[in-house]
């Protein structure tokens, strides 16, 4: 395994424990209405989104024709 | 805690609002470093005044340089850096630290019933900024000042002279500073407002303020980016704007309007906020349609942010967006035109006063449609086509900020000095100044519009012989404006030495800032007032309670130096 | 007593209990208004170099990466970038249950999570320092390529350095007792800069990596 491969292995790992850790505290903030809470939803939600991206390019269907390096 | 009078809504931020601390009394803090925010809406009017009066020199030499075809003083390089300077200094050190800061300041926290901004220590940094970044500012001209106008293009600017560097610094700087007072404004507004001031109860001056706010802190960053660009293009060579690098000066062009067209609208709402003040106060009336200009002022705000392009009809914009952005310009005629008719129905069978801030009040409603309407002509793309780079423009957007807002802040400045000094100034001077002003201004700018049709480029140091006698005209006209500016000085001068004493009211207005007396106390109120409907019904009663004179009321006494409540 | 407003008479015995209760959430209020509109207005400066990313980007289409010289431009790592956002973005979540501890009031979760985040942050920026290192597009200022890159990833560089001490200084006012269970600003503030700072991230990671 090079380094790259290491690395895409890692990443997608690491994706899916933070994506399901940012479920975990999206649904514990989720009955809360104050505005830091509101505003933490919407940044929770799209650090989640950012772990799906992680999830595609570890596979690399992002970027579309392969990644460099 | 005192009882709630039947029918008040206690607003729910009225615990933090009564909160006082102790004057200060040491000079330094009472004066230089001062956290309340009338002193500091003061130190923002004698900074931009100083600016003013400098930037009003640097025109007066654009002007005189202008008698004659050849130019009659300056090399075509020092002309560039004076009309550059000229306008930089008018629009960011002149127009909008006065219209926001200055009178923002000094007037709207009384209007809302607070003692203070939300933020006392982050409008101190937000002045102090002010002057260093004016410093900053005037100073490159001991290193070669910019050259591309106020609007700093690329190529041009960066080819500029040294001094451009230190021209994006303090616009940077100011801009940051805008940037906090835009935030401090809106939390203020949003929640210091003295129980039953519902928002449809603020007075349209503080509407004014509000809808200015998101333009501050959301526009101003983007030219916050595109200076550090700049900046940093021209320092460290990283290529942005340079076309041979791969880079595009339309880039500039997009990032530098997306700000600069919300910010004349920074430059204009603060002023109608005024006009909506001045008017009803001096036609004895109830302001006309106040929904509707309150809730203009939101909507003119909003829709700036979509037409920036307007500027770059000329500039090699992708054909297909011309049409929306001429449509989405000519559309926010519409809230414009709303609010000049609630204005000319205000004055409308009114016994009007004719004091000074009236009749600027007026002056400003014919002028800023005048320059309104050639806007309109500007935003028509195949017009702006033979409009665009001439003086037409120039003559446009003097029509909308000497007309409008300069003329706006004269009337407010004249309405609220009573307030400020606790002195009147000298009614006939003041009119006979409107009147210089005011046949000055039109005869200075009037035959630019024409001069613009024929043909005649902005920010070129000669021209053809052919339009002299028009220059000639608003040069000497452009003298007569400048007389009364002196006399303006003169006015505030005499005032402050031999002004009648004004006492709280002097208009017989009903915000609540003329409730309390001239100049206001440290704390504004003894007590916060609560409100009960808009300020504009004249004839109906007061409509607020609890001020200093009900009786049986507890007053609010210093608490502690330091905030004995810890808020971290 | 005749007709008389709300008004509490703030003598000088009045302090502590309730009153002090609602000044503090007032004044809180009012600041958590004013960080968030400071956010907007960040996400701004953030937004306006995006577009001149995509702007500059579309003025040389189809070739992106650009060719300098007659030399094609690599691609930027993804791999390493993918593994080095997820660390920013398990800082994130670890931010938001150092906060949610200290709210239940177990300081040494508090203090693990806060460590972790801190950690995590600092390992982000030293794979950023890796990642400038290796990065083979001509330096900040060779071409367009790399004036947005550098510029956009440096200036979310600078947010996370910034963050990283932010959240030092705030874990050191938790030790000398500043905050309390019900009093806790600051520590609301720093999460959410923390996790304003990791969606910029997002946008980034997207932008550069992928598209
Ligand atoms: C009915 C409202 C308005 C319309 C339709 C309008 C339209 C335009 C258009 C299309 C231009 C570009 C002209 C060109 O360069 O070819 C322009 C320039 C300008 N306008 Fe307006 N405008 C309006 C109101 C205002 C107001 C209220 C202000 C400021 C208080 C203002 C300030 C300016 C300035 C400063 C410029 C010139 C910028 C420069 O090139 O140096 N305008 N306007
Ligand atoms: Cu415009």
């Amino acid at each position: 395994m090079d380094l790259a491969t290491i690395e895409k292995v890692v990443a997608f790992i690491g994706a899916l424990v933070v994506f399901t850790f940012a479920l975990i505290g999206l649904k514990g903030e989720w009955h809360k209405k104050g505005l830091d809470d509101n505003v933490t939803k919407v940044l929770l939600g799209l650090m989640a989104f950012g772990c799906v991206l992680v999830v595609l390019a570890s596979f690399g269907v992002l970027p579309r024709g392969g990644g460099g390096a | 805690m005192a009882t709630v009078a039947p029918g008040v809504p206690t607003g729910p931020y009225h615990a933090v609002l009564d909160h006082i601390h102790p004057e200060p009394t040491s000079f330094i803090r009472k004066y230089i470093f001062s956290i309340d925010a009338k002193v500091i809406g003061m130190q923002y009017f004698i900074t931009g005044a100083i600016f003013f009066v400098i930037a009003g020199l640097l025109a007066e030499i654009i002007r005189t340089q202008l008698l004659s075809p050849h130019g009659a003083i300056l090399s075509a390089a020092t002309y560039n850096s004076v009309y550059s300077m000229h306008g930089s200094a008018m629009v960011w050190f002149v127009v909008i630290p006065l219209l926001t800061g200055a009178f923002g300041n000094f007037v709207m926290p009384m209007q809302i019933g607070a003692r203070d901004v939300a933020f006392p220590w982050l409008n101190l940094v937000a002045f102090w900024l002010f002057p260093v970044a004016g410093v900053i500012l005037f100073s490159s001209f001991l290193v070669g000042a910019p050259d591309a106008g106020w609007t700093e293009y690329p190529p041009i600017s960066l080819q500029g002279p040294l001094g451009t560097n230190l021209w994006c610094i303090a616009v940077f700087l100011i801009g940051i500073s805008s940037t906090m007072t835009g935030i401090n404004f809106m939390v203020t507004i949003y929640k210091m407002r003295a129980p039953g001031m519902t928002f449809t109860r603020m007075p349209l001056f503080v509407w004014g303020q509000f809808a200015t706010t998101p333009l501050l802190f959301i526009a101003t960053t983007a030219l916050g980016a595109a200076l550090a660009a700049l900046f940093i293009e021209r320092v460290f060579g990283v290529p942005f704007y340079d076309p041979k690098r791969g880079g595009s000066p339309v880039l500039w062009q997009h990032m530098f309007w997306f700000y600069s067209h919300p910010a004349v609208y920074i430059m204009i709402i603060p002023g109608f906020g005024i006009i909506s003040e001045v008017l009803p106060t001096f036609a004895r009336k109830p302001i006309f349609g106040y929904k509707m200009i309150a809730f203009s002022s939101v909507a003119i705000s909003l829709l700036s942010f979509s037409v920036w392009a307007h500027h770059m009809f000329t500039s090699g914009m992708v054909p297909w967006l011309q049409l929306p952005f001429m449509i989405i310009t000519m559309v926010i005629a519409i809230p414009t035109g709303v609010k000049i008719f609630s204005w000319m129905a205000t004055l409308w069978g009114g016994s009007i006063n004719w004091k000074t801030p009236a009749l600027y009040a007026t002056g400003f409603l014919i002028t800023f449609t005048y320059g309104g309407l050639t806007g309109f002509f500007l935003a028509a793309v195949p017009a702006d086509y033979h409009e665009h780079g001439t003086y037409f423009v120039v003559a446009h957007f003097h029509y909308v900020l000497y007309g409008g807002s300069i003329m706006s802040m004269f009337a407010g400045i004249y309405y609220w000095w009573p307030k400020m000094t606790g002195r009147m100034y000298n009614e006939k001077l003041g009119q006979l100044q409107f009147w210089l002003t005011f046949i000055g201004f039109n005869a200075t700018f009037t035959p630019m519009h024409w001069l613009g049709l024929l043909g005649m480029p902005r920010r070129v140091a000669t021209y053809d012989p052919q339009f002299q006698f028009w220059n000639q005209f608003a040069s000497i006209s452009s003298y007569v404006m400048a007389l009364g500016t002196v006399l303006f000085f003169y006015i505030l001068f005499d005032s402050l030495r031999n002004g009648k004493k004004a006492g709280p009211n002097p208009w017989g207005a009903r915000t609540l800032e003329w409730m309390v007396s001239s100049p206001p106390p440290y704390y504004n109120f003894k007590k916060i007032p609560a409100v009960l409907a808009a300020p504009y019904d004249f004839g109906n009663p007061l409509p607020y309670l609890g001020l200093d004179a009900a009786p049986g009321a507890t007053e609010a006494t210093p608490t502690s130096a330091s905030h004995p409540v810890p808020t971290y | 007593m005749a007709v008389s407003v709300a008004v509490h008479g703030h003598g000088p015995d009045d302090h502590g209990g309730h009153d002090d209760d609602i000044i503090y959430q007032e004044t809180r209020d009012m600041r958590l208004m004013g960080f968030v509109l400071f956010l907007v207005s960040d996400v701004v400066l953030f937004s306006s170099y995006i577009f001149a990313y995509i702007y500059l980007r579309n003025s040389i289409q189809p070739t992106w990466p650009p060719i300098v010289d007659g030399h094609q431009l690599p691609r930027l790592d993804t791999a390493f970038a993918a593994f080095n956002s997820v660390v920013l973005f398990g800082s994130g979540v670890t931010m938001h249950f150092a906060l949610e501890s200290w709210k239940h009031a177990n300081k040494p979760r508090f203090n693990t999570f806060m460590w972790l985040t801190i950690f995590l942050g600092l390992g982000f920026l030293g794979g950023q320092g890796y990642e400038y290192a290796h990065a083979q597009i001509g330096g900040w200022s060779g071409n367009i390529f790399g004036a947005s890159f550098f510029t956009l990833t440096g200036m979310h560089g600078i947010h996370v350095f910034l963050g990283v001490c932010f959240l030092f200084a705030l874990w050191i006012q938790t030790q000398r007792g500043v905050y309390t269970e019900h009093r806790f600003f600051g520590l609301t503030a720093g999460t959410l800069y923390w996790h304003f700072v990791d969606v910029i991230w997002v946008v980034l990671f997207f932008l550069f990596y992928l598209w």
